[in-house]
């Protein structure tokens, strides 16, 4: 099975995450990667509702890139891999 | 089409021929090594599934043949910090293109087992297979110049005054057919 589980994707608790985000994971914008399936994939790898899922594929659509997690920067180089796994135009970063 | 967690298309011979010749093509070229046959037919096998074995070389100097197309499938993953992004690289590439190899491979077996016209999917091979459809779409829009939305504008006004035999109009139809494959099956996973 190549599909990270939606398991894998967040682990933090609602405590952890307030203190400990100093990293992100940033999708890109790019002209080939379909709205629909951008939304499939944030609310298949992610377990984001279909509504919260649909906000950040505008958002990397009209602005050209969105935050789509931050926490530590190991979950967040996981996160980079699988959203590259799916095709989508990812990086990690630290939060400035 | 979705008929619970059993997935279903309709596709003709000529079709399933293309999509399955365009993912071999991508399996192809996300392949960390090309393998010469062994005569072995298990390793034979295990090969063209896209699974790597233990002694396989891979990836010692993956910058060697570095295709554009391929940093688009396979992108830096940080901007302003080449030694991190190089560190990212050396550590989820192989993974990376295995589990991209493994994709194209289960959507390549269940195009190459149809009943009639009908192509059936389970869902796990569906997930595999809407995968497989963007690394292809990615490469295919890759040599269509496509890297900004202008791009994509660019190139419909190309096509419009291109000429019947235009080598570009070919590839821009086979895109636009993996879209519309793509466009289907993730509104059928989504449903």
């Amino acid at each position: 099975m190549s599909i990270a589980p939606a398991e894998l994707a967040r682990t933090e608790t609602t405590e952890d995450a307030a203190v400990d985000r100093p990293w992100i994971t940033l999708v890109w914008n790019d002209p080939v990667n379909l709205m629909s399936y951008v939304t499939y994939v944030f609310q298949t790898y992610f377990g984001y509702s279909r509504e919260k899922a649909e906000k950040l594929m505008l958002d990397v659509h009209q602005k050209g890139r969105a935050v789509v997690s931050n926490g530590p920067r190991e979950a967040m180089e996981r996160d980079t891999e699988a959203m590259q796994g799916y095709g989508l135009w990812a990086t990690f970063q630290k939060d400035d | 089409m979705r008929k619970g967690d059993r997935f279903v298309a309709h596709l003709d011979e000529v079709e399933r021929e293309v999509v399955v010749s365009l993912l071999e093509q991508t399996r192809e070229f996300l392949a960390p090594v090309y393998r010469e046959p062994t005569g072995d037919t298990f390793d034979d096998l295990v090969a063209s599934l896209g699974v790597r074995q233990p002694e396989d070389p891979g990836l010692a100097d993956p910058q060697a043949s570095r295709d554009p197309a391929l940093e688009r499938l396979l992108p830096s993953a940080h901007r302003g910090d080449p030694a991190m992004a190089a560190e990212f690289r050396r550590l989820t590439e192989q993974g990376l293109r295995e589990r991209k190899t493994a994709n194209l491979a289960t959507a390549i077996v269940a195009l190459r087992a149809p009943d009639g016209d009908k192509v059936r999917m389970n869902l796990e091979q569906a997930q595999a297979t809407v995968v497989a459809l963007t690394d292809v779409r990615l490469l295919l829009g890759e040599r269509l110049g496509l890297r900004t939305d202008e791009d994509a504008d660019d190139l419909q006004d190309r096509l419009e005054a291109a000429s019947e035999d235009d080598p570009e109009l070919f590839l821009a139809a086979y895109y636009d057919f993996m879209t519309w494959l793509q466009e289907s099956l993730t509104q059928a996973l989504m449903a």
